[in-house]
C-alpha cells in the first residue's frame, strides 16, 4: 500500500503537546483515542485550520506544510489543500438549502447540476430545497458528506461522523461510506472513540493518546497486542496490573503482583523494575476441580471468588476477585458454551490458571511515566 | 425646514455609508482578530456613546482642523461643511453599529468558516458568502440604529460644522433655533418628523433582532 497522505507534525498547546506521525494509503484509517487525546487537533492541523509548530505534511507527493527550521517554510492555505473535512456536527450552512450547501464548494455554470447529482447519489434529491434545520440527523450527515465529496478532495476526513445517529442509521451510513471509499479510491481518516465503529469501517487503526500517536496497525492485531499501556487503556482493556520483576529466566519473566507470583512470557527486564502488564481475559481458564489437569493450566494458578457472570453477544464474561493477595479483580472471557457445567454463581470459590503467553508486559513503568510526562509539560 | 431636511439627508446618507462600511470592517476585526490593544480599541470606539457630544466635537476639531494630516497634507478642509457634519454624525453613530454588528459576527460559528475553507473558498469569499449573510440581521439592526443616531446628532455637529443655514443646518438645529426664536409650530413639526423617523428605525431594529424563522 503506497502512502498518499504523509504527516509528521508537532504542535504545543498550553499544557499539551501534539506529536503525530502518520501515513495513510487508499484505505479507511481509524484514528482512535479517548476524548481530549488530540484526534480533532490532528485533523485540523493536517487540514490547515491550525498551523503546526514544526514538521511536514505531504499529500499525493505535494507538500502542504513544511517547517523544520532549515528550508524556507511552506504553508498551503486550507482552501488549496484539497482535503475534504466532514465536521463532527456537520457544519452545514444554516442560511443555505441542502442543494446550495452541496454547491457551495463548486464553481462554474454547471455547479447546480453537479450538486444535484451528488444529492441524487446520496438519495437526497427530495430534500434539495430544504434548509439544514428541516433535515433529520442522518440527512444532515449525508448532505455534509455530499458537500465534501462534491469538491473532489484527495483525502476525506470524518470527525466522529455518526456519533449523533441511532444505531440503524449509523450502520447504513457506515456501509455507504465503505462503498464510497472503494468507488472513489480515496484515503479516508475516520475519527472515533468507539471500538465498535472502528471495526465497522476501518482497515487499520491508529491509536492516539496524550497527544501522541501510540500504535498503528491492522485493527485486530492492535487490539490483540497493544504496544503499551496508553493503548491498552484507550481500548478500555480489563486486567491491567502493576507488578515488579523478580527475575528473568529462560522459561519466562517472573513477576511479583503484590504478593502473588506470576510467570509471564520471556522478556529482558532487570529485577526490581516495575511493569504494567495486561492479562488477556481469554487466557484465564477456570480449572474443573474434578478433572485431571492438562498441561495448559500448569502455571499461574490462583484461587478466585466469582463476583458476577454475564453472557454478551459472543462470549461469557466472568468477573472474579482473587481470594488472596493482591485481592484484585480479574475478567475471564470464554466462548459462551464453555464452563456450562461449572457453577459460576456469585461467591463460589474456584481456581484459575493463566497461560504465561497471556500475560503481556506492556511497558516498564519508569518508561511509561516518562512518556506521559513528556506530553504534559506542567 | 426643507433645506435643513436636504442637508440632513446628505449628512445621514454619507454617515450611514461610512458607518456601514467602516463599522462592518471594525466589527469583523473586533469579533474575529486577536491582537494586543483590542479591548482598548473597542473602548475607544465606544466612547462617543457616553461622552458629551461637545467633547466628541472638541476632539474632532483637532482631527479635522489646523495641524491635522487631513487638512495639511491632503488639503481637505472639512470644518464648517456638511461633510464635516457627516464625519461627526458617523463618529457618534458608529458605537451603536459596532455593538450590534460585533455581537452578530461573534455569534457566527467559526466552524462554518472552517468548513468553507476546506471546501476551497478563500477568505474574501467566506466573508461575503458565510460570515456576512449569517450576521446580516445584526449588522442591519446596528446600521439602522447608527443612522437614527446620526440623524439626531446635534452637539458634535454644532462644534465642527456650525449652524449655517442651507449649508450645515440640520433638522435638530432647526428645532433648536425655532424653539429659541419662539417658532413653536416649526419646532413641533420638526420634532414630530424626527421622532417619527426614529420610531420607524427602532421598529425595524426590533424586527431584525427577533430570531429568523428558519
Amino acid at each position: 500500500m503506497d502512502p498518499r497522505l504523509v504527516v509528521d507534525i508537532e504542535k504545543r498547546y498550553p499544557g499539551f503537546r501534539l506529536q503525530v506521525q502518520l501515513a495513510v494509503g487508499t484505505e479507511v484509517l481509524v484514528l482512535y483515542g479517548p476524548s481530549g487525546a488530540g484526534k480533532t487537533q490532528t485533523l485540523r492541523a493536517i487540514a490547515g485550520l491550525v498551523r503546526p509548530d514544526r514538521g511536514e505534511i505531504w499529500l499525493d507527493g505535494r507538500p502542504l506544510f513544511r517547517c523544520d527550521g532549515g528550508r524556507r517554510p511552506l504553508n498551503v492555505p486550507a482552501h488549496k489543500r484539497r482535503i475534504g473535512y466532514v465536521f463532527q456536527d456537520y457544519a452545514l450552512f444554516p442560511h443555505l438549502t441542502a442543494l446550495e450547501n452541496v454547491a457551495f464548494g463548486l464553481r462554474g455554470p454547471r455547479r447546480r447540476e453537479e450538486a444535484l447529482s451528488w444529492l441524487r447519489r446520496m438519495r437526497l434529491e427530495h430534500v434539495a430545497h430544504l434548509y439544514p434545520s428541516q433535515l433529520s440527523g442522518g440527512q444532515r450527515q449525508r448532505v455534509a458528506i455530499a458537500r465534501t465529496l462534491a469538491t473532489a478532495p484527495s483525502v476525506l476526513f470524518l470527525d466522529e461522523p455518526f456519533s449523533a445517529l441511532d444505531l440503524d442509521a449509523k450502520r447504513r451510513l457506515q456501509e455507504e461510506l465503505r462503498q464510497l471509499q472503494r468507488e472513489l479510491g480515496l484515503p479516508v481518516v475516520y475519527v472515533t472513540h468507539s471500538l465498535e465503529d472502528a471495526f465497522a469501517v476501518g482497515h487499520r487503526i491508529a491509536v492516539i493518546a496524550d497527544g501522541r500517536l501510540q500504535q498503528v496497525g491492522p485493527l485486530s492485531e492492535v487490539v490483540a497486542h497493544p504496544a503499551n499501556w496508553q493503548v491498552a487503556r484507550a481500548f478500555g482493556l480489563p486486567n491491567l496490573v502493576r507488578a515488579r520483576v523478580r527475575r528473568a529466566s529462560a522459561d519466562g519473566l517472573h513477576l511479583d503482583w503484590d504478593g502473588q507470583e506470576l510467570l509471564a512470557a520471556p522478556r529482558e527486564l532487570s529485577p526490581g523494575e516495575e511493569v504494567l502488564a495486561y492479562i488477556r481475559p481469554e487466557e484465564v481458564r477456570f480449572i474443573y476441580p474434578d478433572r485431571p489437569l492438562s498441561a495448559a493450566v500448569r502455571h499461574n494458578r490462583l484461587r478466585v471468588r466469582v463476583l458476577e457472570q454475564r453472557l454478551v453477544r459472543d462470549a461469557r464474561l466472568v468477573r472474579v476477585r482473587t481470594a488472596g493477595p493482591p485481592w484484585a479483580e480479574l475478567e475471564v472471557r470464554s466462548p459462551p458454551s464453555t464452563y456450562a457445567d461449572l457453577a459460576l454463581v456469585p461467591d463460589s470459590e474456584l481456581e484459575v490458571a493463566i497461560r504465561p503467553s497471556g500475560i503481556v508486559v506492556l511497558e516498564a513503568l519508569a518508561q511509561a511515566e516518562a512518556s506521559a510526562e513528556g506530553s504534559s509539560p506542567s | 425646514m426643507l433645506s435643513a431636511l436636504l442637508v440632513s439627508l446628505k449628512v445621514v446618507g454619507v454617515a450611514t455609508l461610512v458607518i456601514g462600511v467602516v463599522g462592518t470592517l471594525l466589527a469583523l476585526l473586533l469579533a474575529r482578530a486577536r491582537f494586543p490593544g483590542r479591548t482598548a480599541l473597542e473602548l475607544l470606539l465606544t466612547l462617543p456613546l457616553v461622552l458629551p457630544p461637545t467633547v466628541v466635537g472638541f476632539f474632532l476639531l483637532y482631527v479635522l482642523g489646523r495641524g491635522s494630516p487631513l487638512r495639511d497634507w491632503l488639503g481637505l478642509d472639512l470644518l464648517f461643511t456638511w461633510q464635516g457634519a457627516a464625519v461627526a454624525a458617523s463618529v457618534v453613530g458608529l458605537p451603536l453599529m459596532l455593538q450590534s454588528a460585533r455581537a452578530a459576527i461573534a455569534a457566527v460559528d467559526p466552524e462554518l468558516e472552517d468548513a468553507a475553507r476546506t471546501l476551497g473558498r478563500s477568505e474574501p469569499e467566506i466573508l461575503l458568502r458565510v460570515t456576512l449573510p449569517l450576521a446580516h440581521r445584526g449588522i442591519l439592526a446596528g446600521l439602522f440604529l447608527g443612522a437614527a443616531r446620526a440623524l439626531g446628532e446635534f452637539g458634535a455637529t454644532l462644534m465642527v460644522a456650525g449652524n449655517i443655514p442651507d449649508r450645515t443646518r440640520t433638522l435638530p438645529m432647526v428645532v433648536y433655533d425655532a424653539a429659541l426664536n419662539g417658532d413653536l409650530a416649526l419646532a413641533a413639526q420638526t420634532s414630530a418628523l424626527l421622532s417619527g423617523i426614529a420610531f420607524i428605525a427602532l421598529a425595524l431594529t426590533r424586527r431584525l433582532e427577533q430570531p429568523a424563522r428558519r
